[in-house]
């Protein structure tokens, strides 16, 4: 039998594969308005998406290099900051991958409805 | 005094491109500025803060990683399988039989029992170690340039003609690893028996003017012929040609400087004591035969599979325990 200490293990590679992408998402919804890799961190983790420091900073500096961001040091304040800012091809690509979240959603609830659906489909 | 941010900081940037430092040295800091300061915020004393903080970074060599986007193996699952066919390949055949040779060569040189089994451990060791090394160095180098991979997966959509065809004529990625080792193993052998392998070096050091350099640029065009080979996806009567070819260009000139008492240098044969034979004379009439039969073997062995290539003849494919006969697109047997 497998046990439940596997079963846990399990579960969690499951959610960390399932959750992959959102956090890409997520960052370029939030950097429509400029902002800092630390202030974009605590956005996410107060929205609710588990993201990690390590994940998120060298995630920041590939979604640049794909122009879907682009970045300008803040020096105004006693700490200069890198602040980054969703670009027009960002915008347009986090807005696809909003709607393709959206149309899975549809079809996972669907999927998790009763049969009825399946057979009034038939016609 | 360095602190302990600078340490992390350093170490990760110890791994990431140089192009990238400092733009990444100025942000990393603000970021862990930003996350301590925020800790001394919610009531922790600094150090406690920046250990927190760092603690939660995790590695720097993975954030470097992260940073650097590389791969974070030196072969991926694509060529993983055909690297440790090949390896064991090579383990089981190939090592056996250049160690037994080399015990026999002990042995002729009125080597004692101990001291045989002593070259034979230490054969056994040197040999494996160097072949291991080169099949992973060739494959890491295949797996970063994307050679095999180009030829598993092109740059267009897979469609079912990209299924190989199982025919006489199909390389497999195993069989061109070994066309590349091949080349490799040699050019390193000739260049290093001028350093390492014995107090002089084997091989007449005069024919660097002409003749190594020349080997080396035969074994370079080997190579290139695998890659075409591979690419070409086949053997032919045009890869029977260009395998003879080559085969010549390197067997006749390494014959004839044999045969013409040019190829040892002589300060190693005269370092020989073999008894009552004539070591230069043993040692030409070894290798001759070696190469001599060697190289027909090999133009043989490509004509063979050349011409069961042409007639479609049923071939074993390697790792499936089947065999296949050539098919028409169709799938009817030709």
């Amino acid at each position: 039998m497998v046990s439940d200490m596997t079963m846990d293990a399990t579960l969690s590679s499951h959610l960390q594969e399932l959750r992959r992408g959102t956090v890409v998402v997520a960052s370029l919804t939030v950097l429509r308005t400029p902002g800092y890799g630390y202030s974009l961190l605590e956005t996410l983790s107060a929205a609710g998406f588990e993201v990690e420091a390590n994940t998120l900073y060298p995630l920041l500096r590939r979604l640049e290099s794909q122009g879907l961001l682009t970045s300008s040091w803040n020096t105004d304040e006693a700490r200069p900051r890198k602040f980054y800012r969703t670009t027009e091809q960002g915008d347009a690509i986090a807005a696809a991958l909003r709607d393709e979240w959206t149309r899975l959603d549809r079809a996972v609830t669907d999927l998790d409805t009763p049969a009825e659906t399946v057979s009034g489909s038939d016609k | 005094m360095t602190t302990l941010i600078d340490r992390y900081v350093y170490t990760v940037l110890r791994r990431v491109p140089e192009q990238q430092r400092a733009d990444i040295d100025r942000e990393l800091r603000t970021s862990i500025e930003d996350a301590v300061e925020a800790r001394v915020d919610g009531g922790s004393t600094r150090d406690a803060a920046i250990e927190q903080t760092l603690v939660e970074l995790g590695d720097p060599d993975r954030l470097a990683d992260g940073y650097a986007d590389r791969p974070l193996y030196l072969i991926g699952p694509e060529l993983y399988p055909h690297w440790r066919r090949l390896l064991t390949m090579l383990a089981w055949v190939v090592l056996p039989t250049a160690v037994t040779i080399l015990a026999i060569f002990d042995a002729v040189e009125g080597a004692g029992f101990g001291e045989v089994i002593g070259g034979v451990i230490g054969n056994l060791l040197t040999i494996g170690v160097n072949l291991a090394f080169w099949v992973t160095a060739v494959f890491a180098v295949l797996e970063r340039t994307g050679v095999g991979r180009a030829e598993l997966r092109r740059n267009r959509a897979w469609s079912p003609d990209d299924l190989p065809s199982y025919e006489p004529g199909f390389l497999t990625v195993g069989q061109f690893a070994g066309s590349l080792l091949w080349p490799v193993l040699v050019i390193a052998a000739l260049v290093l028996q001028q350093f390492t392998f014995s107090e002089v070096p084997v091989l007449d050091p005069d024919n660097w003017t002409f003749w190594w350099p020349y080997f080396i640029v035969v074994m370079i065009l080997e190579g290139v012929y695998g890659v075409w080979l591979f690419r070409s996806h086949g053997w032919t009567h045009a890869a029977t040609a260009a395998n003879a070819v080559l085969g010549l260009l390197f067997a006749v000139p390494m014959i004839w400087l044999l045969a013409t008492e040019r190829f040892f240098n002589p300060e190693f044969i005269a370092m020989q004591d073999w008894g009552s034979v004539d070591p230069l004379s043993w040692l030409t009439g070894i290798v001759i035969t070696i190469v001599a039969l060697g190289t027909i073997w090999d133009i043989i062995e490509v004509a063979i599979r050349a011409e069961r290539a042409r007639r479609g003849l049923p071939t074993p494919v390697p790792g499936t325990g089947r065999e296949f006969t050539a098919l028409t697109r169709s799938g009817k047997p030709m």
